[in-house]
């Protein structure tokens, strides 16, 4: 029997957080995100002048009885928001030496989707690489986690990372607005800027999780190399010291904190979280301090 | 500068095999290496500087430096140097001289008090951090204590040492001590010999000695004239008489005249005066004729430095008589073969048989007692009633066809064509020795066991064999098969302990052959080149039976070697100057230990790729 993605004592701590979104997004009533937007929420948000055509049943008669004037109490609106992961299946993701980055994000991705669905949220598990695969939509609670984790399970890595594809593929088949969280090394060779910042312009919040090995920030090798790189296969030969080491990692934290800027600049968060880190402490650390989830 | 525990060859080879061992490991570290990244976008802008374009052999030339110079200090550390003299904690083996010769006088003391002098001297000169091990040398090196500080110990093993019977094996000593150097001591000291140094002739030109020996000499060249060996043996020539041979040297530097006396039990047997120039040895021989047993005593008019060979005794075994009792009617024809100076034969008629008769042997003629004697028994032509052997028949006109000369009866005997006019044939039982045999069967059989009997069919003197050859041997050997150790060959010889080599005949079985001490316990020899060998360290009696021969070995003499060694002139000698507690050197493994230790650990920080300190050092990065 294959070793469940989660163990049922994280399940646990995870029940007692929620997804957060920072947007106001139109979606279903029923959700626990609280919006800008008035509507057929439980929690009172105004009052207003009645217009004719306004439901009667939100008349506040008691001002009425007193002031003679007809008031509309409004509500908060709860939408239901569609919160969809987008789950890196490159070739790169394969890479590390002690922890492998595929099975931290699966790992990851399981457990936002098991805080979703506590909260009821429908959550669309969507891997990508190339393009968009085939994705697995759970809603219903917390009993539809096991096909989730399922699905997850069954995932094969393949294909070099394609942002641009991926987020055009997105965005067609996903008109509605919402709640998307990357899950990638975002280790392109091209630049995923771009992408980023489509997904962003047409409407979606953005929650950009980048996952590294040590040796991705701080290659542990010296001397003369051969480098190979996992989705192209194309070579390098050089030789690494200290000082190029130095440059190399500094290198990669200017590109972090690039990402970091892109999802600022867009309203949405970033998270980079490296795979020495235990799951769980992700979770409740990095995770939580950025209001992704509480 | 010391290396106590390498030597500098053995410090460079295994400085020369670990630095090669290191650089190839260091080019195997820095040899190029595939690896599958995430990406190639970082590595390309890591660094232009560090491209192939740049590549050397060694990448880091300091670092390798640093681990190889690491590397030989702690090599050096291990080798344990030592900065000034190093004299203290060293392994000395000191060979004490307990050969015979060391019993001699010098003036009011013995060459072992003065030998023993100079050994405590040396071990009170020697610093308190050496060890030494005391070997006693004779014959045989035979160790006393371990390696040992404690001077009390010491002190008192040197003390203890008393001279023994043997002459001194030099060369052996020596030879052990190097082994004991080698295998045991931790750092190895001196060979010290200590005593008068008299050997064999062979080693007297010893020349190859160790290049740590250090002699503590002894004089000991002084005058004396010794004993070196008495022998006794039955003279071959007048019965009854001894053949006596006493061999004497002179082991001085001066031409001595000594005189010689022989007594058996207080009673003048011979004397003579020699004249001997400085080593030589004269041999002298005399006959003395005795029934008796006792002790010879040989004694040299000689005072000299060693009295200990100046006397020596030899037992002289007593001769019994083989007793024999003839019961015939006819003693007269029986009387010539029976006489010997080795047989006491008494004549009996028939009438007085006793069949508890006090004899050896009892010879019954033509006449079979109604119970056997208890003694071993010869019958000559029994009764058929009576006989031991059951009597297949009389013949006459019986040839006599062969006699088994490969029986102890048969040895020797011959006979041609010679006819019995009567004989007894008689019938064998399994055990039964056949010596004589004709067509018809046996004519003469033996019969082995508790008592021995033979009986003959026939009379040796009344039948044609009267005249034959063969009649008295055959009596002879009778009576040797039944009584050997009356008929035994006895010689006796007083010499000196040590090696004894007996010349034996050739063939002889080493199964027959015993070797054995006062005290009848064997003692081990060999047999090699019909020369028998045994080595007895203690003084005493060994007897070698072989066969119808007894030798008596008296090993009373002390074996006094005949030459002096001088050793040669490279051979450091007397007793070096006391050194107090040897702290004279000084410890300088410490340092480079830790020179070995820092260089490492500055290898580590200034070039090290471990884990750890990439963490530490981002973290200081990130603190600055």
């Amino acid at each position: 029997m294959p070793e469940p993605l989660i163990d049922r004592a994280l399940l646990e701590k995870l029940e007692r957080l929620t997804i957060h979104w920072q947007k106001s997004l139109p979606g279903l009533v029923g959700g626990h995100n609280t919006s800008r937007f008035a509507g057929a929420g439980q929690e009172f948000l105004d009052h207003r002048h009645f217009h004719q055509g306004d439901d009667l049943r939100a008349v506040n008669w008691r001002a009425f009885l007193r002031l003679e004037k007809l008031f509309l109490k409004m509500f908060q609106l709860e939408p239901r928001i569609p919160v969809r992961i987008l789950l890196d299946i490159s070739k790169s993701m394969e890479t590390g030496k002690d922890s492998n980055k595929f099975d931290y994000a699966r790992k990851l991705a399981a457990a936002m989707c098991y805080v979703g669905l506590v909260r009821l949220d429908s959550i669309c598990l969507q891997p990508f690489s190339n393009n968009l695969g085939d994705a697995f939509l759970a809603s219903g609670g917390r009993h539809r986690f096991q096909q989730a984790a399922t699905f997850l399970s069954n995932l094969q890595i393949g294909g070099a990372t394609n942002f641009f594809g991926a987020a055009r593929d997105f965005i067609s088949k996903y008109p509605q607005r919402g709640l998307v969280i990357v899950i990638s090394d975002f280790l392109d060779d091209a630049d995923c800027e771009k992408p980023l910042q489509y997904l962003s312009d047409f409407g979606h919040e953005l929650i950009l999780t980048q996952i590294w090995a040590d040796e991705d920030r701080e290659p542990p090798w010296d001397g003369e190399l051969d480098l190979e790189d996992s989705e192209t296969g194309l070579h390098v030969e050089l030789a690494f010291d200290s000082s190029a080491r130095a440059q190399y990692t500094a290198a990669f934290d200017e590109y972090a904190q690039h990402l970091r800027h892109v999802a600022l600049r867009n309203r949405g968060r970033y998270v980079g979280i490296p795979t020495s880190v235990p799951v769980e402490d992700a979770l409740f650390g990095p995770l939580v301090r950025s209001g992704a989830i509480e | 500068m010391n290396f106590l525990n390498l030597s500098l060859g053995e410090l460079l080879g295994m400085a020369g095999a670990i630095s090669a061992g290191v650089v190839a490991l260091y080019l195997l570290d820095r040899s190029k290496r595939r690896q599958v990244v995430a990406t190639l976008r970082f590595w390309t802008a890591a660094d232009s500087r560090t491209e192939m374009k740049h590549r050397k052999r060694i990448q880091q030339p300091w670092s390798l430096l640093l681990q190889l110079l690491s590397l030989l200090f702690l090599l050096i550390a291990l080798a344990g140097p030592r900065l000034g003299s190093d004299d203290s904690g060293r392994d000395h083996v000191l060979i004490l001289d307990t050969s015979a010769w060391m019993q001699a006088r010098a003036g009011r003391t013995t060459l072992i008090d003065e030998a023993r002098s100079a050994a405590l001297a040396y071990v009170k000169a020697l610093p308190s951090r050496d060890r030494v091990m005391l070997v006693r040398a004779d014959a045989l090196a035979t160790p006393v204590t371990a390696f040992e500080a404690d001077r009390q110990i010491l002190n008192d093993a040197i003390r203890q040492s008393q001279p023994g019977a043997s002459a001194l094996n030099l060369a052996q000593a020596l030879e052990f001590a190097q082994r004991v150097q080698k295998l045991q001591a931790q750092h190895p000291g001196e060979i010290v010999f200590a005593g008068a140094a008299r050997v064999p002739e062979d080693e007297a030109s010893l020349a190859t000695v160790p290049s740590n020996l250090r002699v503590l000499a002894v004089n000991g060249a002084l005058e004396n004239v010794g004993l070196r060996k008495i022998g006794l043996r039955r003279s071959t020539s007048v019965a009854d008489s001894w053949d006596i041979f006493v061999s004497l040297r002179n082991y001085g530097l001066k031409p001595r005249d000594v005189g010689l006396e022989l007594q058996l039990g207080g009673a003048p047997v011979g004397s003579k005066t020699f004249s001997l120039k400085p080593g030589e040895e004269q041999q002298a021989t005399f006959t003395y004729r005795t029934h008796a047993a006792g002790y010879l005593e040989a004694r040299l008019n000689a005072r000299d430095a060693f009295p200990q060979d100046d006397r020596a005794v030899v037992e002289i075994p007593s001769e019994k008589p083989l007793r024999v009792v003839v019961y015939s009617n006819e003693p007269a024809l029986l009387k010539p073969l029976i006489s010997s100076n080795q047989v006491n034969a008494v004549f009996e008629p028939p009438a007085k048989y006793d069949p508890q008769v006090k004899a050896d042997i009892v010879i019954l003629d033509r006449f079979a007692p109604p119970q056997r004697p208890k003694a071993s028994s010869i019958w000559i032509e029994p009764p058929a009633a009576g006989s031991p052997i059951p009597v297949k028949g009389t013949r006459t006109g019986v040839k006599l066809d062969a006699w088994r000369t490969d029986t102890p009866l048969g040895a020797g005997l011959r006979t041609k064509d010679v006819l019995l006019a009567s004989a007894e044939i008689f019938t064998i039982a399994p055990g039964d020795i056949a010596v004589a045999e004709s067509t018809e069967g046996p004519l003469i059989v033996a019969r082995p066991g508790s008592p021995k009997i033979a009986v003959l069919g026939f009379h040796p003197v009344k039948s044609s064999m009267k005249y034959e050859l063969a009649t008295p041997l055959l009596i002879a050997n009778t009576l040797r098969w039944m009584a050997p150790d009356v008929f035994r060959s006895r010689e006796v010889q007083a010499g000196t302990v040590g090696t004894v080599t007996v010349p034996v005949e050739r063939g002889t079985d080493p199964a027959a052959v015993r070797v054995i001490t006062e005290d009848n316990r064997p003692l081990p020899f060999t047999i090699e080149d019909n020369v028998l060998r045994f080595f007895s360290g203690a003084p005493g009696t060994v007897r070698v039976l072989t066969g119808d021969r007894e030798l008596v070995y008296s090993q009373t003499l002390p074996d006094v070697a005949e030459s002096l060694w001088r050793p040669p002139s490279t051979v450091r000698k007397g007793i070096p100057r006391p050194t107090g507690n040897g702290v004279s050197s000084t410890d300088i493994w410490p340092w480079f230990a830790v020179l070995g230790a820092l260089g490492l650990l500055l290898d580590w920080l200034l070039f090290g790729r471990s884990r750890a300190y990439r963490l530490i050092r981002s973290a200081w990065r990130k603190a600055a």
